[in-house]
């Protein structure tokens, strides 16, 4: 139990030091004082700081696919679903700027492991795009990579506003990265209508 | 002339290291080895080994770019420009492994400014092929609407090339092209495009 505890507070303390201070300036030391634990302590839960780091990267990333598909599974209807998840996304991520550029921009700087683990993260978001198929006319018919495209559209338009220090803003993308959802599945048209 | 051939020589050789160890595996040490060149010559061009990556990049972006706007002159339509430009990417992509994993995939690694000049080159690389607004017949579109492209284009290759896949790029080929034709002509029209550069491949 307490265990448990210490394991938490390090993930938690991993996430607060590396947003602040960036991936590669983060050491051990900086973790362990952060979390008040030891180095002994550390060593016994992870290897090392990519270790640690993978495991904190983890815990962002499903509180914000809880949070996305809390929103989403509230709505009826792909569309209005879809705006519901993509505005929870975009609420928590202008909530905790750091947090967001750590989950979708610095997460490349902390190595392969890294870069995997955000790839994976993105494709969790996977079933709440495909029920765009079975929404569509013709759904059955767009090639299988069509969820992974939405996803990688609305994570660009996403890092190009925090890049650009907007985070604070992103709600305000809500119609965009709805359009971009959306296009690939009912088209331009109807997309458009959608997320005016 | 001389000095400007050594200074490309190890940006060439930043570029092959940096893509088969990867960017924070890769030392100035390796980049003269593989450059054949010496310390003294490197500084004298570059302060570090990110800022001759940063350079590097440029570079790199520039020979892309030039290879693309080369296949894609001409009377071409929007339609064919976007499927020469992308099958240019792919081919050089699937033949040189290494440039593709640091023009993609590594360029992560090295920096917030680096990451800047990878959107950067994508956004740019999109404003090119983008003249598909013509196509959406005046219908409003986003403004940011090259982004989304952009977006669904590169997460595709960067998931390919993180896979270790780069030669089975140009299978994907009808693939992109949908995503990036979709946002402007809708799934149907963009698929019977898919196909049919599926069928001509």
């Amino acid at each position: 139990m307490i265990a448990r505890s210490q394991r938490e507070r390090l993930l938690e303390a991993a996430v607060r030091v590396v947003a602040e201070q960036g991936y590669a300036a983060t050491t051990v030391a900086d973790l362990t004082r952060e979390a008040g634990i030891s180095r002994t302590t550390f060593y016994a839960m992870f290897e090392d700081k990519e270790a640690c780091f993978l495991a904190a990267y983890d815990v962002v990333v499903d509180t914000l696919v809880r949070r996305i598909a809390s929103a989403y599974e509230a709505e009826e209807g792909w569309p209005r679903r879809a705006r519901a998840g993509l505005a929870a996304l975009l609420d928590a991520l202008a909530e905790e700027p750091e947090l967001a550029r750590l989950a979708l921009v610095d997460v490349g700087a902390a190595g392969p492991a890294a870069q995997r683990r955000y790839r994976a993260a993105l494709q969790r978001l996977t079933p709440f795009f495909d029920e765009g198929r079975d929404f569509a006319p013709g759904g059955r018919n767009l090639p299988a990579n069509t969820s992974r495209m939405a996803i990688g559209a609305v994570a660009g338009l996403i890092s190009d506003e925090l890049a650009a220090g907007r985070a604070g803003q992103l709600p305000d993308l809500l119609s965009e990265v709805l359009f971009a959802t959306l296009v690939p599945y009912i088209g331009p048209v109807a997309a458009a209508r959608e997320a005016g | 002339m001389a000095s400007q051939s050594r200074r490309e020589l190890i940006l060439a050789a930043m570029i092959r290291v940096v893509g088969s160890k990867g960017y924070k595996e890769t030392s100035v040490a390796d980049v003269i080895e593989e450059a054949g060149t010496s310390r003294t010559t490197f500084y004298k061009h570059f302060e570090d080994k990110h800022d001759c990556f940063l350079a590097a990049y440029d570079m790199l972006v520039e020979q892309v770019f030039a290879e693309v706007v080369a296949n894609c002159d001409g009377e071409q339509s929007w339609l064919e420009r976007v499927e020469r430009g992308l099958a240019t990417i792919v081919e050089l992509f699937a033949v040189d492994p290494q440039l593709a994993r640091t023009a993609v995939v590594e360029v992560a690694a090295a920096g917030a400014d680096a990451r800047q000049r990878h959107w950067n080159a994508v956004a740019r690389f999109t404003a090119y092929l983008e003249d598909g607004r013509e196509l959406a017949n005046g219908r409003e579109l986003p403004e940011n609407i090259s982004l989304m492209s952009a977006g669904a284009v590169s997460g595709l290759i960067f998931d390919e090339l993180l896979a270790g896949r780069a030669a089975q790029l140009p299978a994907l080929l009808p693939d992109l092209l949908f995503a990036m034709l979709v946002p402007y002509i809708g799934p149907r029209a963009a698929a019977d495009e898919m196909r049919r550069v599926a069928a001509a491949g």
